[in-house]
């Protein structure tokens, strides 16, 4: 516990690196039925570059809401969330369109992968809203379904898959603009064990060879053993920041329960 | 102090928008095809009413000049036996064309210039209205404008000061009643009346004289029997008297129509007889005494039984004279279509008025199915969207802008409006169709309205088009502004 680091997040070595989320006093209220919920009370936080960092906390830690702030879904109530040193409240609706198309890569917990689609289609889309032509966006598509090893079912229906495979197909999608950011929203929530660790063995190869940079909240502990770094959120707030290294030891620990 | 190049999202093509709506509706087929009836059930109703009401005004208007032509006989056997009442021939004059034969005859014999004769009719129609105004109007309100007078009575009548007052104050407290000419001209009117009169009454004295001059040549015969040789020496006769009987279109049509009535005369005498009334009864398989002539009409439609007939009523020693089985089969078809003709005169008087033949009431009902179908296609939407919500948030963190989701869905409700309208246009034109033959009658065929029939498919497949894209514009919107966190959300 001494090693945790303070909740700047910045480490000496990591100061060097290029920060690519950054977060200033993040704040967010909801009002429901006139009563003032706070989401968040004030977050600050850097992401670098080609880090993997994995997101914990209890449901109604604020994790989700976390996750629409730096995703560019949602905007803060006070403070500023900066993508690439971009404030993402300064842009407008179809800047913010073209940041979640080129620069983030969303994978959900449900895949929401289009039902109409075939494997091509889904992974071409985003493509396609970027601009790319078809016959580029063919060659990439198929490209990104071999990296996820499912390039002979690229005629297939969502219908047609297993969760595995759909959230396979789902990371390909994610991949398709090249995006700085991967945001992982529980991908293995819905796995079992066996494809649950297929697919983050894609998430750490990923990161390691193409250096995406990936924000994964999970609940899963197999997580820890590909992360780089380990946040805690608890009631809106940061509760703490670990890397790996220190928390390995945790693990134990907390196996030890 | 932005680092990267973030530029404006570019928009999808029309075409991958297309195929990805496209694609979303063949996937939602059931769904879809709910919706397609709505519409189509909507425009059919729309094309049902527009095919029939464009039909009946189009039978409508082919009777009238049928049927017209048809009494060419009573006008002429009426005209020739009595000079008629200054009524009539008021509106007759009114009615008719400048340059018509009645016109002609008219002046003629009022022995007016052209310029007295316009002003003439000019008057007449002037008058016509007047009538016109005080037969539309019920009892208690006549008789508190004009008291009892009709006619030209009433003309006398205005002419009182006093009654013009009363006629004024009456009008000035019924309220719901409007006199659409204003009083100097009625007074121009009232002014002018006796000199109308008196034209009038020429007209009616030489016509006197030349149905007299008639009378003369008729020796015993009945005018009828003479009119059946009015395309010969009789319709010289005519003329010579003095009216206008046109020897190329008017006497031919005349004469024919006198032998058929007489003839058709012949024939309903004929059943009197015992062998042709046994004849009938024997193939209605019924008592003799139960014979009526609509059934010796009807049998009469066939050759075998004519010929039959025919010579049961020489038998019975009548005069069958220019008779022959084909000349009974075409009396008894003519009767036929005599009968069609009356009843799609009935069956029409309601039509011609208002937007395309419509009328108020019909006008009003389609205004009601359309906002109900309207509604209808409303809830399929936004049911759609409602359950489209994780698709579409899914789409907005894939990069899709508003326009494109908006967008894809007024296009979606577009596609289906032109596939529902297409299939209802069709089922509304032969549903119309098919009964409006029904009420009709082959006979009638020649006068349905193709044209205006395939123009108003077209017009119904566009506003169901229509209206399915601007009901589908509020659920579009809603999507549209749906959050992209959305997605995230767990079902």
């Amino acid at each position: 516990m001494a090693e945790t680091t303070p909740q700047n997040g910045a480490t000496q070595e990591n100061a060097e690196r290029r920060v690519i989320i950054r977060t200033v006093g993040l704040k967010k209220n909801y009002l429901m039925k006139g009563v003032l919920t706070e989401a968040l009370r004030g977050m600050d936080i850097e992401i670098f570059q080609g880090e993997f960092i994995s997101v914990m906390g209890p449901s109604g830690s604020g994790k989700s809401t976390f996750f629409n702030m730096i995703g560019a879904l949602d905007s803060p109530s006070v403070g500023r969330v900066f993508i690439d040193e971009v404030d993402v409240a300064q842009l407008t609706a179809e800047e913010l369109a073209y940041l979640r198309c080129h620069k983030i890569g969303y994978i959900f917990q449900s895949y929401n992968l289009i039902k109409y689609m075939t494997a091509l289609e889904n992974v071409t889309t985003p493509m396609a809203f970027g601009g790319v032509m078809p016959d580029e966006a063919r060659t990439r598509g198929m490209d990104l379904l071999d990296l996820v090893g499912l390039k002979d079912r690229w005629h297939h229906r969502p219908i047609e898959m297993s969760g595995g495979q759909q959230q396979r197909v789902a990371i390909a999608r994610s991949l398709s603009n090249n995006p700085s950011v991967l945001l992982c929203d529980e991908p293995t929530a819905n796995l079992d064990l066996n494809t649950g660790q297929e697919i983050l063995e894609i998430l750490q190869r990923l990161n390691e060879k193409k250096g995406v940079t990936i924000i994964c909240a999970t609940h899963d502990h197999r997580m820890m053993n590909i992360c780089d770094r380990l946040m805690w959120i608890r009631d809106g707030k940061i509760d703490r920041i670990a890397d790996r290294g220190d928390v390995h030891i945790e693990v134990g620990h907390i196996d030890g329960h | 102090m932005k680092s990267i190049n973030i530029a404006d999202q570019p928009w999808l093509s029309m075409r991958r928008t297309i195929s990805i709506t496209v694609d979303g509706i063949r996937y939602r087929l059931f769904r879809a095809s709910v919706t397609v009836a709505v519409i189509v059930v909507a425009v059919a109703f729309l094309m049902n009413i527009l095919a029939e009401s464009l039909i009946k005004r189009s039978v409508a208007n082919d009777t009238r000049e049928r049927i017209d032509t048809s009494r060419v006989i009573y006008n002429w056997s009426a005209k020739l036996t009595s000079p008629g009442s200054p009524e009539s021939i008021i509106i007759e004059i009114a009615n008719s064309c400048p340059e018509s034969d009645l016109y002609r005859e008219t002046q003629r014999f009022a022995a007016m210039s052209d310029e007295e004769m316009a002003s003439f009719q000019n008057y007449a129609q002037k008058i016509v209205f007047i009538f016109d105004f005080f037969d539309g109007l019920d009892y208690a309100k006549r008789r508190a404008m004009i008291h009892t007078a009709s006619g030209l009575e009433i003309l006398k009548r205005l002419n009182n000061p006093e009654n013009m007052e009363q006629f004024k104050l009456a009008l000035s407290r019924i309220r719901s009643v409007h006199f659409d000419m204003d009083f100097a001209e009625l007074d121009d009117v009232l002014a002018k009346g006796p000199e109308i009169r008196k034209q009038v009454n020429t007209v009616i004295s030489s016509r006197r004289k030349a149905i007299a001059e008639i009378n003369k040549t008729l020796k015993g015969k009945s005018i009828l029997e003479k009119l059946a040789t009015a395309d010969g020496t009789f319709g010289d006769t005519i003329r010579q008297a003095g009216f206008v009987f046109n020897a190329e279109n008017t006497a031919p049509l005349v004469a024919d129509q006198a032998q058929r009535l007489l003839d058709t005369l012949t024939l309903e005498e004929s059943m009197e007889e015992r062998p042709t009334r046994q004849l009938i009864a024997q193939q209605a398989n019924i008592l003799p005494a139960d014979v009526n002539v609509m059934m010796m009409w009807k049998y009469l439609d066939g050759k075998r039984f004519a010929t039959r007939y025919l010579e049961k009523m020489q038998e019975s020693g009548l005069n069958t004279a220019g008779l022959n089985p084909d000349r009974l089969v075409d009396l008894a078809q003519g009767r036929k279509e005599n009968a069609s003709l009356l009843r799609a005169e009935r069956l029409t008087f309601d039509s011609g008025g208002g937007f395309l033949g419509l009328g108020e009431r019909l006008g009003w009902l389609l205004f009601v199915s359309m906002l109900v179908c309207g509604i209808g296609i409303t809830n399929a939407m936004m049911m759609t969207v409602t359950e489209r919500f994780n698709e579409i948030a899914t789409l907005k963190c894939l990069g899709a802008l508003d326009g494109f989701i908006m967008i894809m869905f007024v296009l979606e409700s577009c596609f289906m409006g032109v596939i529902g309208g297409i299939i209802g246009a069709i089922l509304g034109g032969v549903i119309g169709l098919g009964r409006m033959l029904a009420a009709f009658g082959v006979n009638f065929l020649g006068a349905i309205p193709v044209g205006d029939i395939l123009l108003g498919m077209l017009v119904s497949v566009l506003l169901g088009t229509i209206l399915a894209a601007v009901a589908a514009v509020l659920p579009s919107y809603k999507a549209a502004r749906l959050a992209p966190m959305e997605a995230m959300r767990v079902e």
